[in-house]
């Protein structure tokens, strides 16, 4: 990856740059916590900001789109167009660049290429930026600490400046026209290799790094572990919400007054919402809240690696705070902890 | 990641009119969600809350397009009402229409039972994984189907008629709750007779005008004589019946990666993404909806 340097304060004006021609989404302040949102000055984004309270999915997968427009009285389609619009995502962390690389790996699939997630995707820059583990921070555990491909931008801080990887031409065209860019030193490299092990030692130790998940989510399956994680679950979908990798969604049609056109739409669901892998007829397959939620931690964890070879959980930590009954993957990894410890007796 | 910014109004359906001779997967390609209009040229009542619906696609380009495999589905669309996941029933060797076998079970289908023959639906796909007919070709087949699983069935069986010197032994096992609700019922009347099929209608509870067998649908499997290990097995049904027909069929001796079943799940999007027919670590819009057992076996919570 080509990589050159800049000086943090020339952050604003690059910002400034893709301002110009992009919307501006970035971490801003919101009380005690931080969320994603469109900015129009550099003085509003907080980009030393822990985590954010959700993720970017939204700017890829919109919590309710627009498939088409229809004539109910005909039956018929009357449009297909998809408002899209160019954005920079400003200061998005390594593991939700690693979120936004699985939800890629799911609807760019080349047998079934969606169309509406690529035209976001084709309209959005990203721009990373390095960060400082939180207590509920575990990306390390879930191979999700380094955004490797995925990002046009990468910006790791290093003192007072950002060692910058480039990822894309368009983004290298607007960094050395709003920047004063130059090649890393020896000692640009030492910090930057200094603030890696920073942050490795940042992580908190009390979250247990378990090997083999995938085989012990399947070797564990039947554990009544499961009923009394999953029996708590108040099937509020709050983790599903904020998780950046969560892309399960309803298709509803919904009509305009007068019941003549609509919209048939895509909307946020979850594999916790107590309906969702019911059938015609009634059967329900997952009927208690513990299934759903064993599923839910199944697919994060080990059924999404069956398939895609990463694990769907990136390790962000969302969940284990929006979630008020403290069911997380965090939960699941010290239950196998708790096994390993009882020495198989 | 973008490789250049365009933005407003982006149109998602670029191809198709004027364009060349489209196959199944060219249409899939541009936009999978978009159902194409076609029209209900038949309507069959089989029994008192299933009917058979004929549909033909108004684009001809389409219509030409269209094939599918026996076990395959589409997504069935009523503009405001929604849209719902519904088996084919008819046969690949049959072009130019389909036909789907639809329960009258909630409101979607409340509606669809409505519908008068000339009226215009939505339907995009085929969508899934069906049964391996190649792989069958040459072999004995027994199929087993429980109530509204010989909707997907029918496919094969009528697919199998239509080029019957192809398999062996052909054996078909269809079991109802009464004779009220067997399916078909003059396609199959009309088949006993015939040599092509070893025929077995069962129904739990039977009444005067029967003359089939009495029982649960396993309860042929007692004098059934099989050449195992030259059989397929193809089932579909409630989901209560398939650890038992499975059972049934690994006593016989049929081998794992050769008994082929059907999951019944909500399939929204139809191409793997929606997740509401997740099972395990597979999606049965695309991995399924036909596993054989051994796939079934690996997939936690499928049985
Ligand atoms: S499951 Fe929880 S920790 Fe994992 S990516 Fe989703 S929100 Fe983050
Ligand atoms: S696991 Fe927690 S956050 Fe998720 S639905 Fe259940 S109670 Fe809500």
């Amino acid at each position: 990856m080509l990589y050159r340097v800049i000086d943090r304060a020339d952050v604003p004006s690059l910002v400034a740059a893709f301002m110009e021609r992009y919307e501006v989404v970035a971490p801003v302040r919101r009380g005690e916590k931080y969320v994603f949102e469109a900015v129009s000055d550099f003085d509003e984004i907080a980009l030393d900001y822990p985590t954010t309270i959700a993720s970017p999915k939204k700017y890829f997968l919109p919590a309710t789109e627009t498939l088409f427009a229809f004539d109910a009285r005909e039956n018929a389609v009357t449009d297909y167009v998809d408002e899209v619009r160019p954005r920079v995502l400003f200061g998005v962390h390594a593991c939700d660049i690693n979120g936004i690389m699985n939800l890629n790996s799911v609807f760019n699939d080349p047998r079934y290429p969606d169309p509406y997630y690529r035209a976001h995707e084709d309209a959005t820059l990203i721009v990373g930026v390095s960060c400082t583990p939180t207590d509920t921070c575990f990306c390390h555990l879930m191979d999700s600490e380094e955004a490797r491909p995925g990002y046009d931008l990468f910006l790791n801080a290093i003192g007072d400046r950002y060692l910058v990887s480039i990822g894309s031409v368009t983004a290298a065209n607007i960094l050395e026209s709003a920047c004063d860019v130059r090649e890393a030193t020896d000692a640009d490299r030492a910090a930057f290799r200094a603030a890696t092990r920073a942050r490795q030692r940042a992580f908190n130790p009390a979250i247990p790094d378990v090997q083999e998940i995938p085989m012990l989510m399947d070797a564990f399956h039947e554990d009544a572990f499961w009923d009394e994680l999953g029996g708590r679950c108040l099937s509020c979908n709050a983790c599903a919400s904020v998780c950046p990798t969560c892309y399960c969604f309803d298709i509803r049609d919904t009509l305009d007054p007068g019941a003549e056109t609509g919209r048939r739409e895509r909307v946020w669901d979850a594999c916790t919402s107590p309906q969702f892998a019911m059938v015609a007829g009634g059967h329900n397959f997952r009927a208690t809240p513990a299934a759903r939620v064993r599923h839910r931690m199944y697919h994060k964890l080990n059924g999404f690696l069956a398939t895609h070879d990463r694990s769907l959980c990136v390790g962000c930590g969302r969940c284990a705070a929006a979630c008020k009954v403290d069911i997380s993957p965090i939960a699941v990894l010290e239950f196998f902890e708790r096994k390993g410890a009882d020495d198989g007796e | 990641m973008a490789s250049n910014a365009r933005g407003g109004a982006v149109a998602v359906h670029p191809y198709h009119q004027g364009g060349p001779a489209l196959t199944g997967a060219e249409l899939m390609a541009a936009n999978p969600y978009r159902p194409w209009p076609a029209r209900i040229t038949s309507i069959t009542e089989l029994t008192a809350t299933e009917k058979l619906f004929e549909f033909r696609f108004i684009d001809d380009a389409i219509r030409d397009a269209f094939c599918h495999a026996p076990g395959q589905f589409v997504e069935l669309s009523l503009f405001g009402v929604g849209e719902a996941p519904i088996s084919i029933s008819s046969s690949p060797t049959k072009k130019g229409f389909i036909e789907l076998c639809v329960r009258r079970a909630g409101r979607f289908t409340e509606r669809l039972h409505r519908m008068q023959c000339g009226e215009t639906v939505g339907i995009r796909g085929p969508f899934g994984r069906g049964f391996p007919l190649e792989a069958m070709r040459g072999h004995d087949v027994l199929l087993v189907a429980g109530g509204l699983g010989i909707a997907p069935l029918r496919s094969l069986i009528n697919n199998i008629h239509d080029c019957r010197s192809e398999f062996g032994k052909v054996t078909i096992i269809y079991g109802s709750r009464n004779p009220q609700e067997v399916m078909f019922r003059h396609q199959f009347e009309m088949w006993r007779h015939r040599k092509d099929f070893d025929l077995y209608l069962t129904v739990d509870h039977a009444d005067d005008t029967w003359d089939g067998e009495e029982g649960l649908v396993t309860k042929p499997f007692e004098h059934l004589e099989i050449d195992a290990a030259n059989t397929f097995g193809a089932l579909c049904g409630p989901p209560v019946m398939y650890r038992f027909v499975v059972q049934e069929m690994r006593k016989k001796g049929i081998p794992y990666d050769r008994i082929y079943m059907s999951f019944e799940r909500h399939m929204k999007c139809g191409v793997g993404k929606c997740g509401h027919c997740q099972v395990g670590h597979q999606y049965c819009c695309i991995d399924g909806p036909v596993f054989n057992y051994w796939e079934a076996k690996n997939i936690q919570g499928s049985m």
